[in-house]
């Protein structure tokens, strides 16, 4: 699948460098980058309950490191397929550029959910009843096991929405605050970057909805309904994106006809 | 003319004021279901003052043996002398009885039926000294307003307005409270939640943490090691014990699990030990021969271990009584009970009673006086059950004389039962804020007028009589009955309106009124809107953002639907117009620092509100502070010296801020004393918290006296500057020039004015919260002006910005939480209004046991008591500390520290 996309970009090599903002490609390629992406997530999912036995709700941690490393090499390794300038910016740089902006993306994703509302292991486990409180025992538990699911949801998180932009434009400003910004996205891959990014945040924002009610279930935790949500928002938003370069694509063949 | 039109905008603002009181009064007086909480407590000589006989003088009492008569009686006479209450808390009506009253529910017996097998089994073959009873809870099903409701036989709401507002301990007359009085001795096991409700009352107690859910066997294998033990003692009156293994199995894996039914085989195994004990102890002149035996639970739960609701599942709970003797038999027109078959096809008969009647009931059975503000009647059959010296033969012959002689004596029992209920309702309705309304008293003082006319021309003569009865006696003597059940159940059903139901057209009521303020408001903006003109164009320009108002205040509209936490969804919604603003500002590459900025501090408020959200409700509570909440330990020297030293800094920042601003060089003279006032109280202070911290070791007399008078300084600088400031606006008729600024000068004064007094009374993270309110302001205010385009140029003061507006109301209900508290009853902060006077606080240890409690126990109930808050502090006044201090530390009770 890798060759026949590779292939198919290079058939093209002089367009896509020239035609640096409105970067033509088929409709075709998105849709197979979001299925590969979209069924990288579902064999995450497979290995997770049918390999390791382990699901989000019980095993968050864990469930959360597979699915994120199974994806990691998914998205990096396509989406650096169709970086900017390819004739500056050879292949392993752009892949590079990937696995740089994970982390930092990891960290943007966590500072936004810690302003939102992400616990950060200070919720103490105080008992109501006075003179009994079990406080030092439980804290530090408590720390360690938000800590690891915030770094690995923010991991996950980072992988929907900074490495992608962060494969295709690199350190280029003007693209992040198109995108980001203004969301004013020109082109197929501004939307292919862009629509499946702010479809994840929100998925994010709706899934931390059921978390303060009172309904006492476990996927009510951090972050497993969010996560649920960004995943369920991210697979409706490449389908999405696969429309809006569709119709772009069309509209752009009518208006060169 | 200016002053005409001055009025026009102020206008409104009182209007909406009137509105909002009018509302909130309909609303709450419709909702609030409030029950006052009287001081009163019942006495032994109270019944001389009643229609009814005291028990002595009644002839037909002869039946007891002599040497019974001598015992000190007191309203009724003793049935039993010793009584075993054992509390399964959640237990549902289906545990105890038999599977076949459930086939039409449960078509096949479930495994959670059947299970307690010895009291089916003594049920049905021990007949006429046990029964099982269907027990009815009143809603709210939690275990301690239950227990509230138990030992008071009143009828608890949530609120209870009383003396002790935080405290769950009773203040109430009360069962426990009675047997206190009258010299019973009150042994306890089991769930500790007996020992805040009744923190001085017991003889003895081994309390056991009810908090952890997940443990199953700690309360109920301490209870069962010092339960049987005990069954052999004879120190004591009354025993409780308090199992909650049910209860906590249910929470956890519902009703329908393998971990219940091992529960209830356990207890099954436990009753069937204890009444073996006792049975074998029961003889003539054993220590149980007149003792007896009721388990019972505190309410019931769901199938999925759920209670604190009214439905069905979660009210029926059971009671099974059981005496040593063989009891008297009920006349059928007092049987309430219903038959069947049981599993082993052996007839089993089931009675019905109200959770309401236990208190009175039980203390009937005991001979001591009704708590004062019972609403209960005596249970006949319960109080039958007791009522027995009668033997076999008396029992079959359906009316013989003994049999008979029980009648009258519960006659005379629901004489005085009527009595004490009507003195409570009396006096309730006459002390209390919201009594009864008069029609309904009126109704009831005729019908106990007559009632009472009756016993004084026909039950009179036919009680002193002691001969043989007629039939006609008796028939007048089932009449009687009959209008006192009437008049018992008209008061109990008149209390379940007032205390268990809201009155909804009140609440419609200040509803509309709200509503209608809205209306106002939306008028009152359209009014103000107009002279600045163009208000038309402006609206369509800000649509998107009044949409995004309307959705985030939407949205937290619809998070009050559910049970939500309150300030979680608020700081939500306030990061994500944050995260918006940020958008923003990255576009307009503008203020992209106060956006940032912005975003840190909600961060840093969330923490702070997360630290001192209910989860920290038993912690320190006065002196809360971040540094002990953000994790660090407590005991680190560094944490310990930062947590004192840090708000005095954050104080200091502040005086620099605002003098800062008065040097910025205001024209105005008033606004530099106002911040020169306001220093001076900041130092104040200062001074005041370095003398409450532990740095510096003063005398303890010094430090309080001195403390105390810097309170009120800070309070007296306060208020003078208030004064001075409204003062100065009265008489200042000079017109501003430029309006702006002279705004601004009054907004600072205003400020300045009221920040001692309310950090002060904020306690530490005082400080803290009001730089973080001054930051939060600045930003939204600087922020405010990225929204509409630079060709506006200055926003009018007045204009009507959605988002920002809705920001705010967001930073204030931020604020709100911050600061400790939260939106229920016991949030709010006792504390503050002690700061400053001359009250002192005695920590109560709850380990004080036996004769001390009882010492304890008298000398609190001899001194005036303030307040008494959740950690078991007395607040007492001032000259009372030293003189209880000196008694108190005789027995053994820390009295150590001045805590405010």
């Amino acid at each position: 699948m890798l060759a026949f996309l590779s292939q198919e970009m290079e058939k093209d090599p002089v367009k896509a460098s020239v035609t640096r903002n409105v970067a033509q490609i088929s409709a075709i390629k998105v849709f197979w980058l979001h299925i590969i992406c979209c069924l990288g997530l579902g064999v995450a999912f497979w290995l997770a309950y049918n390999v390791y036995t382990i699901n989000l709700v019980s095993n968050a941690v864990q469930a959360l490191r597979l699915i994120w490393l199974v994806e990691a090499p998914i998205v990096i390794l396509l989406y650096s397929l169709f970086r900017q300038n390819p004739d500056q910016c050879s292949y392993l740089k752009a892949v590079g550029r990937g696995i740089l902006g994970l982390p930092v993306g990891a960290l943007v994703n966590a500072f936004g959910a810690i302003v939102l509302g992400a616990p950060i292991g200070i919720q103490l486990k105080i008992d109501t009843q006075p003179f009994q409180f079990q406080l030092r025992i439980t804290r530090p538990l408590l720390m360690i096991r938000y800590f690891s699911r915030s770094a690995n949801w923010s991991l996950l998180m980072s992988l929907f929405t900074v490495v992608p932009a962060a494969s295709v434009f690199g350190s280029s400003w003007a693209d992040w605050h198109r995108i980001f910004a203004h969301i004013k996205p020109i082109g197929a891959v501004d939307y292919m970057i862009c629509v499946p990014a702010f479809g994840a945040i929100i998925g994010a924002w709706f899934g931390a909805w059921p978390m303060p009610l009172d309904w006492e279930r476990p996927w009510q935790e951090w972050p497993i309904c969010v996560t649920y949500g960004a995943i369920a928002a991210y697979l409706a938003a490449s389908a999405a994106s696969f429309g809006f370069v569709f119709v772009h694509n069309r509209r752009q063949h009518i208006k060169r006809d | 003319m200016e002053r005409e039109q001055k009025w026009r905008y102020v206008c409104p603002f009182f209007l909406l004021m009137i509105l909002h009181i009018a509302g909130i009064l309909f609303f709450t007086r419709g909702f609030l279901l409030t029950r006052t909480e009287l001081p009163h407590f019942s006495h032994c000589d109270d019944v001389l003052d009643s229609p009814c006989f005291p028990p002595q003088s009644i002839q037909l009492n002869a039946i007891r043996d002599s040497h019974q008569k001598q015992k000190q009686q007191c309203w009724t006479k003793p049935a039993i002398d010793r009584l075993v209450i054992i509390v399964l808390d959640a237990l549902r009506f289906d545990f105890v009885a038999p599977s076949t009253f459930f086939s039409e529910i449960f078509p096949d017996t479930k495994p959670w039926m059947d299970k307690l097998k010895v009291l089916q089994r003594i049920a049905s073959t021990e007949r006429f000294s046990s029964k099982i009873f269907k027990a009815i809870a009143d809603p709210p099903t939690t275990s301690l307003q239950r227990l509230k409701g138990l030992t008071t036989g009143g009828l608890p709401t949530f609120i209870d307005v009383g003396n002790s507002f935080g405290a769950p301990a009773i203040v109430e007359d009360n069962l426990l409270h009675q047997l206190v009085q009258n010299g019973k001795k009150v042994l306890m096991m089991g769930d500790d939640t007996w020992l805040q409700l009744f923190p001085y009352h017991f003889q003895e107690s081994h309390p056991f943490p009810s908090f952890n859910v997940k443990d199953l066997d700690t309360v109920d294998n301490g209870c069962i090691e010092h339960l049987l033990p005990s069954l052999f003692r004879e120190d004591w009156d009354v025993l409780i014990a308090h199992f909650l293994g049910v209860d906590h199995a249910g929470h956890i894996f519902g009703v329908d699990s393998i971990p219940m039914v091992e529960k209830l085989e356990q207890y099954n195994g436990v009753l069937e030990k204890v009444i073996e004990v006792l049975k074998s102890q029961s003889g003539p002149g054993g220590i149980h021969e007149n003792t007896m035996l009721l388990v019972m639970g505190d309410h019931a739960q769901t199938v999925n271990g759920d209670h604190g609701g009214g439905s069905p599942e979660e009210v029926e709970t059971s009671i099974f009584a059981m005496t040593f003797q063989n009891a008297s038999s009920v006349p059928s027109y007092l049987d309430t009970s219903f038959c069947q078959l049981d599993v082993d096809g052996e007839k089993m008969c089931i009675s019905t009673i109200q959770h309401l009647d236990f208190a009175v009931t039980v203390s009937a059975l005991l001979g001591i006086p009704f708590p004062f503000g019972s609403i209960g009647r005596v249970n006949p059959e319960l109080y039958a059950l007791g009522a027995g010296t009668l033997t076999m033969e008396d029992i079959i012959a359906e009316d013989s004389p003994r049999s008979e002689k029980w009648i009258r004596d519960y006659v005379n029992v629901l004489c005085i039962n009527s009595w004490q209920v009507k003195r409570y309702i009396d006096v309730y309705s006459s002390s209390s804020v919201i009594g009864f309304s008069a029609g309904d008293m009126l109704h009831l003082a005729n019908k106990y007028g007559q009632i009472e006319q009756n016993w004084f021309q026909d039950i009179h003569k036919i009680l002193l009589s002691s001969s043989e009865s007629c039939h006609t006696e008796l028939s007048v003597l089932e009449e009687q009955i009959n209008s006192y059940f009437g008049f018992l159940a008209n008061i109990a059903e008149l209390a379940r309106s007032k205390w268990t139901e809201f009155d909804l057209k009140m609440m419609g009521t200040g509803f509309g009124f709200i509503l209608f303020s809205l209306f106002v408001h939306v008028v009152a903006i359209k009014r103000v809107n107009k002279p600045y003109g163009d208000s038309q164009i402006e609206d369509y320009e800000i649509s998107l953002e009044l949409i995004l108002g309307g959705i985030v205040v939407a949205i937290r509209a619809f998070s009050f639907l559910s049970n939500m936490e309150e300030g979680k969804v608020a700081t939500f919604l306030l990061a994500t117009t944050g995260l918006l603003n940020f958008r923003y500002s990255i576009i307009r590459r503008k203020m992209r620092r106060e956006a940032v900025g912005f975003l840190l501090l909600v961060s840093v408020l969330r923490i702070i509100e997360f630290g001192i959200s209910k989860q920290g409700a038993g912690f320190t509570f006065m002196d809360l502070n971040v540094w002990v909440i953000l994790g660090i330990g407590k005991n680190h020297p560094f944490w310990f010296y930062a947590a004192e030293t840090v708000p005095v800094l954050i104080l200091i920042l502040l005086l620099y801020l605002f003098y800062k601003y008065s040097a910025q060089g205001t024209s105005r003279w008033t606004v530099g004393i106002v911040i020169s006032g306001t220093i001076l109280s900041y130092m104040l202070l200062a001074i005041y918290w370095a003398l409450e911290s532990n740095l510096l070791t003063l005398d303890m007399m010094l430090k309080k006296f001195n403390r105390n008078i810097i309170a009120q300084i800070i309070y007296t600088i306060g208020f003078g500057l208030l004064a001075f400031v409204g003062l100065v606006q009265f008489l200042d008729k000079k017109k501003t020039v430029v309006c702006k600024e002279s705004f601004l000068d009054k907004a600072v004064c205003i400020l300045c004015v009221w920040s001692p007094t309310i950090i002060l009374l904020l306690g530490k993270q005082g400080p803290l919260v009001a730089l973080a309110s001054i930051a939060g302001g600045w930003c939204l205010m600087r922020l405010q002006n990225l929204g509409n385009d630079d060709k506006h140029g200055i926003s009018g003061v007045s204009t009507f910005h959605p988002l920002p507006v809705t920001q705010w109301n967001l930073l204030a209900v931020c604020l709100f939480f911050c600061t400790g508290h939260w939106c229920a009853f016991d949030g709010l902060r006792y504390g503050a209004a002690f700061v400053g006077s001359t009250a002192c606080c005695m920590p109560i240890s709850i380990s004080a046991r036996g004769e001390e409690r009882d010492s304890l126990h008298k000398t609190i109930s001899s001194i005036p008591i303030l307040w008494i808050d959740n950690n078991h502090n007395i607040y007492l006044h001032d000259d009372m500390c030293y003189n209880s201090k000196a008694a108190s530390n005789g027995m053994g009770i820390i009295c150590s520290q001045v805590c405010i």
